[in-house]
């Protein structure tokens, strides 16, 4: 663990350190133009962050919702297909996923009126059935952690089942809720495939949800292939490499910090 | 007063109306969710089932790929990504287990324990696609292997020992504390009693996580491309056990042909990928289950 962290930070300033390029530049300058010494990472780090922040609002709620019916609502015989179901939806690789998104929605979106049907809302909708299983489990988890008696309680007092779960479970959940939707941000964050099948792409800013444009991940794997060895290119999509491991780092000290404060 | 009274209980009334209603409609739209994660594993699989199946055929299955004419099958690939799979476990096996069993047996709280708890957590939260850059700089770039087999299955075991080890710990947390006490009250080792009370009573559960992560290092792609590469025919016959030969995967395949590859019949390719992959998840998913089953009615006669 402490060896990655180690030798990709060491990769990763490189960058900075070697190439003498500024850090602002490579954060906030939009052109991406390695070639020049001018690797700006803003459109894949706004890439990354947009179709995140997509699949959470779209992928978040639902999830919750399902993992609120499997721990509240749920007859015996239904939870006992949807475990399974849900375990598949784990087990199918992201580059299935990825197809499926290629071969029915791009064209489907290309109907909506986007030139190409690749963009952000794309990876957007693929992305927030991706993390459905993560936000669903862990939200199951959270829920059925709850104490029975407060349950118990609030329907004593003749509150519906909806009005005890909205203002009992819930809240008494929040912790946990929350680390659910974090470990799917985490999720959608980090997925490169899928996204890279269906994102388009381009590294140029989004003009709006059905522009192509390019993230993180998917700068990484398409060019990192075709990279030289101790070219700016190559160094700074070790950089962006970086840049992940650290998001992924800051969430899993979020996910600690919900569950210490109990937030 | 009277009127006050009535007025009084018809608004109660409205109000109960109106708290029963939101609650019908809330368990109608919380239904309507889970119903339509059903939906949707029911349409993806017959969606793939679609494409797929008419491009299945002994040729597609058995035959090496082709560089630029159309016609290629999956032969190699396959056999591919179920020797990286067997390597993997080979390496994560045991590591994974032994590890999972002294954080969950022995371990006792403390800085340590702690400090490996963080590390798995992070671990487990690393994106595949820097994994495997990690994977690239060590394997291919620091011991010189090049693409290679050996380098492609020891970066996926370090994306899925945390995994493993975490799935250890709750195996072995399933078994009941009294189960332990009452093997040490009858003299036996703490050894003795991990080894002939703990591990047999662990063991379905165990076996199930295990087949359900072989099922996910079976579809893992982005950890691949870089470490185990994206070609079967450079220096090596299609099916051998060379470890330090390229050796691209079935998933791997699916997206090299997508985005790299010249062949005219990307989509057919595409699409019966697609559907082994998937039948070979819920062959996972299905036998995890089976082995499951048999492994608790054998071991402890439930």
């Amino acid at each position: 663990m402490l060896a990655i962290i180690a030798y990709l930070a060491f990769m990763g300033l490189r960058l900075f350190i070697v190439d003498h390029v500024s850090p602002l530049v490579f954060l906030f300058s939009p052109h991406f133009n390695p070639d020049a010494n001018h690797p700006g990472a803003l459109v894949f780090i706004l890439g990354s962050v947009f179709i995140t922040a997509f699949a959470i609002c779209v992928g978040g709620p639902f999830g919750v919702a399902v993992g609120i019916f499997l721990s509240q609502l749920a007859p015996e015989r239904l939870a006992t297909i949807m475990k399974p179901t849900i375990e598949i939806l784990v087990g199918i690789p992201s580059v299935v996923y990825g197809w499926l998104g290629l071969t029915l929605l791009v064209p489907f979106i290309r109907h909506l009126g986007s030139q190409t049907g690749f963009g952000l809302l794309t990876a957007g909708i693929v992305l927030s059935i991706m993390i459905l299983p993560t936000v669903i489990s862990l939200a199951e988890d959270a829920l059925r952690a709850v104490p029975h008696a407060l349950e118990e309680g609030s329907m004593a007092l003749g509150a519906t089942r909806w009005q005890t779960i909205w203002s009992v479970m819930l809240p008494a959940a929040r912790s946990g809720l929350t680390v659910a939707v974090i470990l799917g941000i985490a999720r959608a964050i980090g997925e490169a495939l899928a996204v890279q099948m269906v994102i388009g792409n381009s590294p140029i800013l989004p003009e709006g949800l059905l522009s192509p444009t390019a993230a993180l991940t998917t700068e990484i794997v398409t060019d990192m292939g075709s990279a030289q060895e101790g070219t700016i290119l190559y160094d700074s999509l070790f950089s962006m490499a970086l840049l992940l491991l650290l998001i992924a780092m800051a969430l899993i000290l979020a996910v600690r910090g919900a569950l210490r404060r109990g937030l | 007063m009277a009127i006050a009274a009535t007025a009084g209980s018809l608004a109660a009334r409205e109000r109960t109306a109106r708290r029963r209603m939101v609650n019908s409609t809330m368990t109608a739209v919380l239904w309507g969710a889970a119903l339509s994660i059903i939906v949707l594993l029911i349409f993806f699989v017959g969606y793939i089932f679609y494409l797929g199946v008419p491009v299945i055929s002994w040729h597609f299955l058995t035959s090496p790929p082709s560089e630029v004419a159309a016609g290629g099958g999956i032969g190699p690939e396959i056999y591919n990504s179920f020797y990286i799979l067997v390597l993997t476990l080979i390496f994560t096996t045991p590591v994974a287990t032994a590890g999972g069993i002294y954080l969950q047996e022995y371990a006792r709280p403390g800085p340590f324990t702690s400090l490996v708890q963080f590390c798995a957590e992070s671990l487990s939260t690393i994106p595949s696609i820097v994994m495997g850059l990690f994977g690239m700089l060590v394997f291919v770039d620091l011991f010189h292997w090049h693409f290679s087999a050996i380098g492609g299955a020891l970066t996926l075991t370090i994306l899925n020992l945390p995994a493993l080890m975490r799935v250890t710990q709750e195996a072995l947390q399933t078994v009941p504390t009294t189960y332990r006490e009452g093997s040490m009250a009858l003299g036996a080792t703490k050894w003795q009693t991990i080894r002939r009370v703990v591990l047999p009573s662990a063991i379905a559960s165990l076996t199930t996580g295990i087949v359900l992560i072989a099922g996910r290092i079976f579809g893992e792609t982005a950890a691949l491309i870089f470490t185990a590469g994206t070609s079967v025919s450079v220096g090596r016959s299609a099916y051998d056990l060379g470890l330090f030969h390229q050796a691209e995967t079935l998933s791997v395949h699916l997206w090299y042909t997508h985005s790299e590859a010249l062949v005219p019949d990307v989509t057919k390719i595409g699409n019966g990928s697609a559907l082994v992959l998937l039948v070979m998840v819920l062959l996972f998913n299905i036998s995890a289950r089976v082995l499951g089953r048999a492994l608790t009615k054998r071991l402890t006669g439930k």
